[in-house]
């Protein structure tokens, strides 16, 4: 087509424009200020004292920072092994040829376009509440008593509570992912393989499985995009400032950007900056890793 | 919907999927059970729901639950505020973006790639990257400091975060589009703008009704730009407002209330779920290459 310059810079002005305001500088800015002592945000850089390297470094001697990336990587792990493999498990199913799929699939979705804190709180206040929560009605009916007694929200069991009711609203948008990659699949593998007598195990082990290498890198790719964002269901399951439970990087960051009334530390938005960076350089990690380790290109299909 | 085709059931084929059934069954249960009982909760009294009997209803239907909520906690501030925030960041958000995106995927140029790579990154940058500076720059202009500025500056915000993803949503909606349209049109002796507005634009229009149902829940249920850069209640959104109700209901004690203000959140979003899942469901995977 014929190139029409005044057309392309007019359309894209705007799009470019927002992007370079609330993307590129303040990616680079936030990178600058991680290596600068920032006592408060609104300082300009003149005020700023250079620190080199000293933010990560002192961050990952600080046992609360520590912790909360714990906390962040048992989420990214943990959740998801549960997340990823309850999704594929839908996805196959959906895609086995059963009746009310379009049903079965939106209901399970459905969790995901609810509001985080609406979700949280209706597993915070019902699911788990010790007075009427659906696991104490339940197990009281079952006569297991000690399963029924169990305090869900306790400093013991806080963690696994916040943990599954998270995977519960991530399982349906990675149900939708695997159920694109399967339907890509031709049906014809799997006539040819039901003809030469191959079950529906064996059709996924030596089908499914292989052909869905790139559909996983997508997964996982978006699975640890969110797990880095990973904030609100923290905040809402906290029921102290720096809950060491409950707490991940991206909460830390939120108390030294705006102090946290009396507890913990001084406010410092270099170190804050330096979070960012350090959760930004995971997605980035986890992405090229993904891209090394996992090659889609080998299959034609 | 489509119509249901009339096939002879194959019980042989269906008895071989049973434990598919039985898994998918016990997960929508499980669904239903937790929406369910919220939302008989939120019609019941907080007496009844600590006796366990939620659902029993044995006082009646409690109805003035949403009424208190939605006037006395702010609700309805909160509401109107996500609302307007919403509305306003999908309408520009088309306005910025379908043109880019039109360009984007139709002409050859020196930085298309670049554009298109630095927009594709963005999505996977964590919102803690940017708020940093973007908080500082806009409290040093004292703009925290004014409603009207701040409730602009947060309605930019929300554009702002979604410029890429709509974007690069957009941009496979155009490449789909024959060229043979835009041929045509400059044959007549079209200009290519007015093409794109005439012609193009209504075109894409399943792709803008997707892309913006994304935006609006995506703006509705934003929680961390509205409680950094919201300074006021009066600004706040509905998910912030929410999460203020329940921390300052844990000492009013009013749990039907707290339930009512929960589906009043949740509502609007599943309203247009309950319309438009197919359209939704189609379009998360729209977006992403597998």
């Amino acid at each position: 087509m014929k190139k029409n310059k005044p057309m392309i810079i007019l359309f894209l002005t705007p799009a470019v424009l927002f992007f370079l305001v609330v993307f590129l500088y303040p990616i680079l800015r936030t990178i600058l200020m991680s290596f600068f002592h920032i006592t408060s945000i609104t300082d300009g850089i003149g005020e700023w004292t250079f620190r080199g390297l000293s933010n990560y470094i002192n961050l990952f001697q600080t046992s609360l920072f520590r912790q909360s990336c714990w906390n962040l990587f048992r989420i990214w792990l943990y959740g998801g092994i549960i997340v990823l493999s309850l999704s594929l498990l839908f996805g196959v199913i959906l895609t086995s040829g059963i009746r009310f799929k379009k049903v079965f699939r939106a209901i399970i979705y459905l969790p995901n376009i609810v509001s985080a804190v609406a979700l949280a709180t209706m597993w915070l206040q019902y699911v788990y509440s010790p007075k009427f929560g659906l696991l104490k009605s339940f197990f009281t009916a079952l006569h297991l008593d000690s399963l029924a007694k169990i305090q869900w929200l306790d400093n013991d069991h806080k963690f696994y509570a916040l943990l599954f009711a998270y995977c519960f609203g991530m399982v349906g948008y990675h149900m939708l992912i695997w159920c694109s990659g399967i339907e890509r699949i031709s049906p014809e593998y799997y006539e040819a393989a039901t003809i030469d007598g191959a079950g529906k195990f064996a059709q996924f082990r030596f089908i499914t499985r292989p052909l869905l290498k790139g559909v996983f890198k997508t997964n996982v790719t978006m699975w640890t995009v969110t797990s880095m964002a990973f904030f609100v269901w923290s905040q809402l399951f906290s029921t102290v400032t720096a809950d060491t439970q409950t707490i991940v990087p991206t909460s830390y960051l939120y108390i030294k950007m705006f102090g946290a009334g009396n507890t913990v530390t001084d406010r410092d938005a270099g170190v804050s900056a330096a979070i960012g960076v350090i959760l930004a350089l995971v997605v980035v990690l986890v992405f090229t890793a993904c891209n090394k380790l996992i090659k889609d290109d080998d299959l034609e299909f | 919907m489509e119509k249901p085709k009339v096939k002879k059931v194959n019980w042989k084929k269906e008895l071989r999927l049973a434990p598919g059934y039985i898994i998918l069954l016990l997960w929508v249960l499980f669904t239903f059970v937790l929406l369910g009982w919220v939302f008989g909760a939120s019609l019941s009294t907080t007496p009844e729901i600590f006796k366990g009997n939620a659902l029993k209803f044995e006082s009646g239907l409690h109805f003035e639950n949403y009424a208190k909520a939605w006037s006395g906690s702010n609700v309805s501030e909160f509401f109107v505020n996500s609302l307007v925030y919403a509305t306003i960041s999908c309408v520009v958000l088309i306005l910025v973006c379908a043109p880019a995106a039109y360009v984007l995927s139709r002409y050859t140029f020196k930085l298309n790639k670049l554009i298109q790579t630095g927009f594709a990154s963005a999505m996977g940058v964590p919102a803690v990257m940017v708020i940093l500076p973007l908080f500082s720059m806009i409290a040093s202009m004292g703009i925290l400091n004014n409603v009207t500025l701040n409730r602009i500056t947060l309605v930019l915000l929300y554009i702002g975060i979604n410029v890429p993803y709509t974007t690069i949503f957009l941009m496979t909606f155009f490449s789909n589009i024959s060229r043979t349209y835009e041929e045509a049109a400059a044959i007549d002796g079209c200009p290519p703008m007015k093409t794109f507005w005439k012609i193009m634009f209504p075109m894409a229009q399943t792709g803008l009704v997707t892309v913006t149902i994304f935006n609006f829940i995506n703006v509705w249920n934003e929680y961390f730009l509205s409680l950094i850069f919201a300074s006021s209640d009066k600004l706040r959104s509905v998910a912030v407002g929410l999460y203020g109700m329940i921390n300052s209901m844990k000492y009013t004690g009013d749990w039907a209330g707290m339930f009512a203000a929960v589906v009043i959140v949740f509502l609007p979003t599943f309203i247009l779920y309950i319309f438009l899942s197919e359209k939704i469901i189609g379009g998360v995977t729209g977006g992403i290459k597998g």
